[in-house]
């Protein structure tokens, strides 16, 4: 008969025994808590940086959108304002509103990125509340705005910050033009949100909004807000729309710009993500000694008759209160590191993929809730197992004191297979078909585990074969150096799998960068012909899109010494496929001057067959779009309605993840019966001096148009100046991890230290100097790097691969070569025995310090 | 101390445990007990076919050399580790029919542990190791507070409630530890050297305490020693030779 028991309450006496054992191992527990602290800051540092782009992108869509569910666009050349006073009249649309917009500067508010829009601002009030929030401008102040050219509105915030108010004359930058303008209005909105979408905002009436653009008797778009069954009423107006306009969802549009940054940002996180997991190491390590310190505590807790669940509650309850100690702090430190990352993740997406104008972005407070619960489940989690073996803990512990490193010993075996099985399976995940990046992130993790389960083989095959040489050259010490971590087994391989992890990844992450940097340089050294570029200012680092004044251009097809001038027109056009990016060339060596990953025919059927109306892909929009083949097709929206054009060929280009179409200046200029052109590149005669050049050129069209006119030195400087800016943030990144995984070891040496000291009493008082001690301390250190260093030379290069063949394959569509130096390998070999021996002063200081008779009496 | 004597003894009427019905041949019953452990290729046989009856209140103390099983048999008692074979009976609870959890709440409610190394919780005081078995077996009651805090008068120690272990000398732990030992109102108390770590003269002081607070209790009480001195306070006297139980002397109380 067996009958069901109800346990009591869990008895608060046995918490206490748990927390005290923490104030009393104050350093196990400090260590405990900054490994936790770490992991989590870096977690929400990066989560607040991509919170924040989020957050800037939909607030700065938000602004420009308000509550319009469709737009009509148009191509490169926007769309004539008759067509919305045709819309108007037709009745088939009762809120629509013409925009004009686009990003500026002005000295006098800071030479930020601002959005100028230019409304009319008797259509605007369905659409957004910019003029009808809060304290709208008085009547007096709208009538001025209407009435009086060069008349802007902007927030009071923007203004006070930059100490203007109403009546303040500013300047307007624009593709290097400069227009004078005042503040007619002051904006005041009720609530801190749209206070934040307007600090970026300058409102001028239409007209004077085409006139600043250059796009008199034009449109960027018009707004219009459908019914939510509308979809006959959008193909009517569809219908409507002359050739070459379209009418887009917004939803369809903002989708585009989160899925390009989504990879930059799932990136981030997953490197946030592996500093967690050095610091999980950590916390791993420190409780498992604890619970190797209190076996025979917990043996005489089963004595009397605390049950195995009760001991695993304990062990969990002291993780908890170090999880959410650890947590809170590293939410802290997280807001305070986030202000570096949310500027350079800020910056990156500037650079690479949109201007944002939005600077307060406030603290989300859903990635401080994150980070806080990732810290405290995580902790949690990782005390599961030394929690298990607590409770496994015989009764009789209490009365024997057996180790449990004959257990560690047996599991060695075991824990090699396991890893070599998790790296087959990683192996395994990567041979699949596909192009996720999470299975790419999942087979990552299963390599970086798998190779940490082999520390613990690593170390005893390592020590085998270290004992004979450290014994002949050290004497007796060096023989007990590699026997103390060998027969610590259980706490050093951890310690070395923490720190061969750190080390890994700085070597996986180097590689990757250098082959980068590499793969960039050679594609700039290839497509980069030109001996001097010229553009009009922008925000993009990676396109140019404004245009540049025609006469200007005249100029530089006479300039003495100019060779030959190869015109450029970046635009963005709709296709089938979404918004794409196109650059139109009349450089007739593009067949030969890019390296392509396919083409039909030779260098010049290439170009021939882009002079017939062939285009090429960019290697990320083609692995975008899955056109991957000869053959493919690619169907754009131009005045003449859609045009479809045959692929000729993919070239591998480094400029933007979210690629682009090149075709040939003469089938665009025919197609879009668009002249602009919004770069130039010249090629000199040989012998000609780029920078006497580009200085008289300067000198030259400053009075037309202020360019950015750069010889190509300088050009490829800043591309990769942009490059390193992109990777900031991921050294800083692997920094931390690697400042994690030190602590770690530090943590580690730490307690096996002092578990010793016993031991070290023993050792003192036959006669062991403390010299002799400090050595012994250090080789076993040093032996402890090193075998963290050689173990993380296969899994850093592991890892180089996975990053280069697979998650920047997948993340970002572009092929890297591997540039394998021998450099990362020797200086992560370097770093891993540096921190070990770093890691082991303050413990050979503080043993050496200890009186043998102190050290004897230790229990 | 009255209190620990008026309710205990309803014995393990309704607590769920395999049981027979009364015998009458012993409250503690050893019956054929069987231990051997693996030692390399070979297997030391520690017990073999032990029997032992115990009747209630009954001071039995074991003697024996080192490695002759002594601290076996008691862990097989309190369930701390399993039998190969035979049955241990206290009233009418089977102990080998009970699984490791089972035995893990009957240990804790039934059985008083003191140990030779004393093993108190280093970090908790001196009233918080002895409440935790209360604790544990969810008697948060002021009636059960205020027995704790007279036992802890009785073992001498009602002035140091809140020191911690390391602040006691060795005979003050050991007399903690026998307070832990009786403070739940356990059946059988058992005692593993107790004095093995003590002075010659705290052993006798800490030696007649347990004695008499278990006599005064009517507790059962196992003692293993290699004290005959010790020994010498047991109403029945054993040796552990070669696996089986000798009986050395009976009734043998010191004056």
């Amino acid at each position: 008969m067996k009958q069901v028991r109800v346990s009591p309450p869990f008895p608060t006496t046995l918490f206490r025994v748990g927390w005290r054992y923490l104030s009393r191992h104050t350093w196990q527990s400090l260590l405990m808590v900054v490994g936790i602290s770490l992991g989590v800051a870096v977690i929400v540092a990066i989560d607040l940086a991509n919170a924040s782009a989020e957050r800037a992108f939909r607030l700065s869509t938000e602004t420009i959108t308000g509550k319009a569910t469709h737009q009509i666009l148009a191509g490169p050349q926007g769309l004539d304002e008759t067509i919305y006073t045709s819309l108007k009249r037709s009745g088939l649309v009762r809120w629509a509103a013409p925009v004009i917009s686009e990003t500026v500067s002005s000295p006098q508010l800071g030479n930020v990125p601002l959005q100028l829009m230019g409304i009319d601002p008797f259509a605007e009030a369905p659409f957004r509340e910019t003029l009808g929030e809060g304290r709208p401008p008085s009547v007096e102040q709208m009538t001025v705005f209407l009435t009086q050219p060069g008349a802007v509105l902007l927030s009071r915030d923007l203004a006070s910050q930059n100490g203007l108010g109403l009546g303040s004359e500013i300047e307007l930058e624009l593709g290097g033009r400069r227009h004078r303008l005042f503040i007619a209005g002051l904006l005041e909105p009720a609530n801190r949100l749209s206070q934040r979408s307007l600090s970026g905002l300058i409102l001028a009436d239409l007209s004077s909004a085409q006139e600043i653009t250059g796009r008199v008797g034009k449109l960027d778009r018009i707004d219009i807000i459908l019914p939510e069954n509308g979809t006959e009423l959008a193909a009517q107006i569809a219908a409507f729309l002359p050739q070459g306009l379209r009418l887009t969802p917004v939803v369809e549009r903002q989708g585009t710009l989160e899925q390009m940054t989504r990879a930059f940002q799932v990136n981030l996180t997953a490197l946030s993500l592996l500093a967690l997991l050095v610091g999980l190491f950590l916390i791993y390590n420190t409780i498992t000694f604890s619970v190797i310190q209190r076996r025979a505590l917990f043996g005489t807790l089963r004595c009397l008759g605390v049950t195995r669940g009760e001991i695993f509650s304990l062990v969990l309850s002291e993780a908890l209160l170090v999880g959410v100690l650890g947590s809170a702090i590293g939410v802290a430190a997280g807001i305070l590191m986030g202000q570096g990352t949310v500027r350079m993740v800020m910056r990156t997406i500037n650079d690479l993929y949109f201007t944002t104008t939005i600077r307060d972005l406030g603290i989300p407070l859903s990635s401080l809730v994150k980070g806080g619960l990732v810290g405290v489940l995580a902790t949690l989690a990782t005390t599961i197992p030394p929690a298990w073996e607590a409770a496994s803990i015989p009764p009789r512990a209490a009365l024997s004191r057996s180790g449990l490193e004959t257990k560690a010993k047996r599991a060695v075996r075991i824990s090699g297979w396991l890893g070599l099985a998790l790296i087959g399976l990683g192996a395994g995940l990567f041979a699949l078909p596909t192009r996720s990046l999470a299975a790419g992130f999942g087979g990552t993790l299963s390599v970086v585990v798998g190779f940490a389960m082999l520390s613990a083989v690593s170390l005893t095959g390592l020590m085998r074969i270290v004992t004979p040489i450290t014994g002949r050259t050290l004497g007796l010490i060096g023989k007990m150096a590699p026997r103390n971590l060998v027969n610590a087994l259980s706490r050093t391989s951890v310690a070395i799998a923490a720190l061969m992890v750190a080390v890994a990844v700085t070597i996986g992450v180097s590689l990757m960068i250098n082959s980068f940097r590499h793969t960039v340089v050679t594609w700039l050294e290839e497509s980069l012909q030109g001996d001097v570029y010229i553009s009009a200012p922008d925000f993009s680092a990676t396109a140019a899109s404004l245009p540049i004044d025609p006469r200007v251009i005249d100029r530089f097809q006479t300039w003495p010494g100019v060779r030959r001038v190869d015109l450029l027109r970046v635009a963005e056009v709709d296709s089938d496929r979404g918004r794409l990016q196109i650059m139109a060339t009349s450089n007739a060596d593009t067949g030969s001057e890019r390296y392509y990953q396919w083409r039909t025919g030779s260098a010049d059927e290439t170009w021939k067959a882009m002079e017939a109306g062939s285009v090429l892909l960019s290697e990320p929009l083609a692995n975008r779009l899955g056109i991957v083949k000869p053959g493919g097709q690619i169907e754009l929206q131009t005045p003449q309605g859609p045009v479809v054009f045959p692929v000729a060929g993919i070239f591998y280009d480094y400029s933007s993840s979210q690629g682009m179409v090149l075709m040939s200046l003469d089938v665009y200029q025919n197609l879009w019966a668009d002249t602009t052109i919004t770069a130039v590149a010249l090629r000199l005669i040989p012998g000609s001096d780029a920078d006497e050049v580009t200085r008289a050129l300067q000198q030259d069209s400053s009075q037309t148009q202020a360019l950015i006119i750069r010889p190509n030195r300088a050009l490829r400087e800043e591309v990769l100046e942009v490059f390193d800016r992109t990777f900031a943030i991921t050294s800083a990144l692997q920094v931390l991890a690697t400042v994690v995984a030190f602590i770690g070891v530090l943590n580690a040496l730490l307690l096996l230290q002092l578990e010793k000291q016993r031991e070290v009493g023993i050792l003192r008082s036959v006669g062991l100097t403390a010299r002799q001690l400090w050595k012994l301390v250090m080789i076993e250190t040093g032996l402890m790097g090193l075998t963290a260093g050689l173990l993380a030379i296969p899994a850093g290069y592991a890892l180089s691969l996975i990053l280069i063949y697979v998650i920047n394959q997948r993340s970002f569509g572009w092929t890297l070569q591997m540039d394998l130096g021998f450099q990362p390998f020797l200086q992560a070999l370097g770093v891993a025995i540096l921190a070990a021996l770093l890691a082991g002063l303050y413990p050979a200081h503080k043993l050496g310090r200890m009186a043998a008779a102190d050290a004897i009496r230790f229990e | 101390m009255s209190g620990l004597h008026n309710n205990q003894r309803d014995d393990l009427k309704n607590d769920g445990f395999h049981r027979a019905p009364e015998s009458g041949d012993g409250f503690l019953r050893l019956e054929n007990l069987c231990k051997a452990y693996p030692e390399g290729d070979q297997t030391r046989v520690v017990l073999h076919e032990t029997t032992l009856h115990v009747a209630r209140g009954e001071f039995i103390a074991i003697l024996g050399k080192s490695g002759s099983g002594k601290t076996t048999l008691l862990n097989l008692i309190s369930g701390i580790d399993e039998l190969d074979c035979g049955e241990i009976w206290l009233g009418q609870s089977n102990l080998t029919s009970l699984n490791d959890h089972q035995r893990t709440l009957f240990r804790r409610e039934k059985i008083g542990f003191i140990f030779q190394f004393f093993n108190l919780i280093p970090t908790l005081t001196v009233w918080e190791n002895v409440i935790l078995p209360l604790e544990l077996n969810g008697k948060t009651d002021p009636r059960s507070q205020t027995q704790a805090r007279e036992l802890l008068e009785l073992v001498g120690l009602g002035d140091r409630l809140s020191a911690f272990p390391d602040r006691l000398s060795g005979g003050e732990q050991q007399r903690v530890a026998i307070a832990r030992a009786l403070v739940h109102d356990p059946l059988l108390v058992l005692a593993d050297e107790p004095t093995g770590n003590l002075d010659e003269e705290t052993g006798r002081q800490v030696m007649a305490l347990l004695d008499r607070l278990t006599r005064q209790a009517g507790k059962n009480l196992l003692l293993v020693t290699h004290s005959q001195e010790a020994a010498g306070y047991a109403d029945r006297v054993y040796t552990l030779k070669e696996g089986h139980l000798e009986l050395v002397t009976q009734e043998a109380r010191q004056p």
